[in-house]
């Protein structure tokens, strides 16, 4: 019975959002300093999606394992900052830590609070399955309400703040499979591949890389201004300075520069021109700025 | 005289075979009997419901009958392709109808080295590189196919579009499907990969061979 029963499990797995696999260990040859770190960011992934996804974090770690370049400072960072990206701030994220808040724990008085979040109508959407939310999203953009902001109430007060809250973190089962988190999915790549680059290319770069992840943060608006200016440094100063095409041999500090010179402003305009000042500095072979930077996500 | 006795006869002797195929069908462990013993099912109960006048079983197998064979036709054609392909140039374009098209922009990454690998590509046109050994790809060229079979399955180098164009994809459960689903198809499948994969050893070990090769000898002086 139990076989026929793992069967059906297996075949509707998709459709349930089944992730009921065990915890995973930590990578063979992990620094001391860094397991506290990682087993922090297991066990905060494992209540965020479950064992499936904490194990692609540590799948991501064993990348580090054994690194030349890569010390425990930096490997902790890496560690603390992928779990950080992994369970971004989405709608189910912020039901899922409100109901946390409720359950604090057994002897723990019960608060309840009342949360007012501002989302773009976009940002809701992208959370849903792709299947529902490409259709969806082709409709908004068609009617121009596309990045129009929407508040989203999240409230632990009476039951039915409560019963709606589990309804929005129940949808966490078919997280993995909505348009957000392929996007997520494909920013961490991409910042673990300029970091794997960067020890490759300028290793004294690498602990500057991997904290431009603290770029990315909170939801809505800030959101999306910190991923655009994440692109726009990336495009415009790592990756050219890895691919040989632009000669910047502090790029550290280059991010930095660049990093200060990020306003919260839609069009970016004062982190271009700094970006083009240092771009013109380095006197590079190609001084323009590639014509798709920074329009990621925007 | 009147036949419709025969007929009645006729349909319930031909419904009696046709539950028969039908539980024959379903007991199909693979794709291509289950799709003959269909075909054979659809024509019973053609037969019989023309006898019995049942026109709306008459209609559902009249519909499935062409279905079943158009999948059966796909199946059989699968097999042959990828066993011609074992035999000549080893070629994966025999995929090509089970892939999707996806357009590339400049600057796009298809993946990441070390990341999971979910699927393979078909270079359909563009230009792309290979970013940790700088090499580039031709159009044509397959890339991933080592993935699936591979027991890490991560990807060992990043692949980034430079010129915009085209590739088309199949996703690994695809492929693996098609291979559980026809046992002639993994077989023929697992030769051309492991075929695939002496070809690189030997290009290797050429270049190796090349490559340890002692300089050639200097001409005499006079």
């Amino acid at each position: 019975m139990a076989g026929v029963w793992s069967s059906i499990r297996y075949l509707l797995a998709d459709f349930i959002g089944d992730d009921g696999g065990t915890p995973p260990f930590l990578p063979d040859g992990l620094p001391d300093a860094v397991v506290p770190v990682a087993s922090e960011g297991i066990e905060r992934l494992i209540d965020y999606q479950g064992a499936g996804y904490a194990q692609l974090y540590v799948d991501r770690l064993k990348r580090f394992v054994g690194r030349h370049g890569v010390d425990d400072v930096l490997f902790g960072e890496i560690a603390r900052l992928m779990a950080e990206r992994m369970s971004y701030d989405d709608p189910i994220g912020i039901a899922q830590a409100k109901l946390a808040e409720l359950d604090a724990g057994p002897g723990t008085p019960r608060v309840a609070s009342d949360d007012v979040r501002k989302f773009r109508r976009d940002e809701l959407v992208e959370a849903l399955p792709a299947a529902v939310a490409d259709p969806l999203l082709g409709i908004l953009e068609w009617r121009g309400w596309l990045h129009r902001p929407v508040s989203m109430r999240f409230s632990t007060a009476g039951r039915f703040g409560v019963r709606r809250l589990k309804i929005e973190a129940g949808l966490r089962r078919w997280r993995l499979f909505s348009v957000r988190y392929g996007t997520e999915r494909v920013w961490v790549e991409r910042w673990l591949h300029m970091i794997d680059r960067s020890l490759t290319k300028q290793p004294q770069a690498a602990a500057e890389i991997v904290q431009t992840a603290t770029m990315i943060h909170d939801y809505g608006d800030v959101y999306r201004q910190g991923l655009a200016d994440w692109h726009l440094i990336i495009d415009g100063l790592a990756k050219p300075t890895f691919d040989g095409a632009l000669a910047l041999p502090d790029l550290a500090g280059a991010i930095r520069e660049a990093r200060a010179a990020a306003m919260p402003d839609p069009r970016q305009a004062a982190l271009k021109r700094k970006i083009a000042e240092i771009r013109g500095r380095a006197q590079a072979p190609q001084l323009v700025v590639p014509a798709n930077a920074g329009t990621h996500n925007l | 005289m009147d036949t419709s006795h025969i007929a009645e006869h006729a349909g319930a002797v031909s419904s009696f075979f046709a539950s028969v195929f039908v539980v024959a069908t379903f007991s199909m462990r693979t794709m291509i009997p289950l799709r003959v013993f269909a075909i054979l099912t659809n024509i019973l109960l053609i037969t019989s419901s023309m006898a019995t006048h049942n026109y709306a079983t008459l209609a559902l197998h009249s519909v499935l009958l062409p279905f079943n064979g158009y999948r059966l036709h796909q199946m059989l054609q699968l097999v042959r392709d990828v066993k011609k392909s074992v035999n000549s140039d080893l070629s994966l374009e025999w995929l090509k109808p089970f892939m999707t098209e996806r357009k590339c922009t400049a600057g796009e990454v298809l993946f990441y080295k070390d990341e999971k690998a979910e699927s393979m590509f078909y270079i359909v046109s563009g230009r792309y590189r290979l970013v940790e050994s700088g090499i580039e790809l031709p159009v044509g060229a397959i890339v991933g196919e080592f993935g699936m079979l591979s027991p890490s399955n991560l990807r060992t180098q990043t692949l980034e579009c430079i010129e915009p164009g085209m590739v088309l994809s199949v996703t690994y459960t695809q492929v693996e499907e098609l291979y559980v689903q026809n046992p002639a198809f993994g077989f023929y499948f697992l030769r051309l990969a492991s075929a695939r994969l002496f070809q690189n050893i030997a290009t290797l070990e050429q270049r190796l061979a090349a490559h340890a090769a002692p300089p050639a000898a200097a001409p005499a002086s006079a």
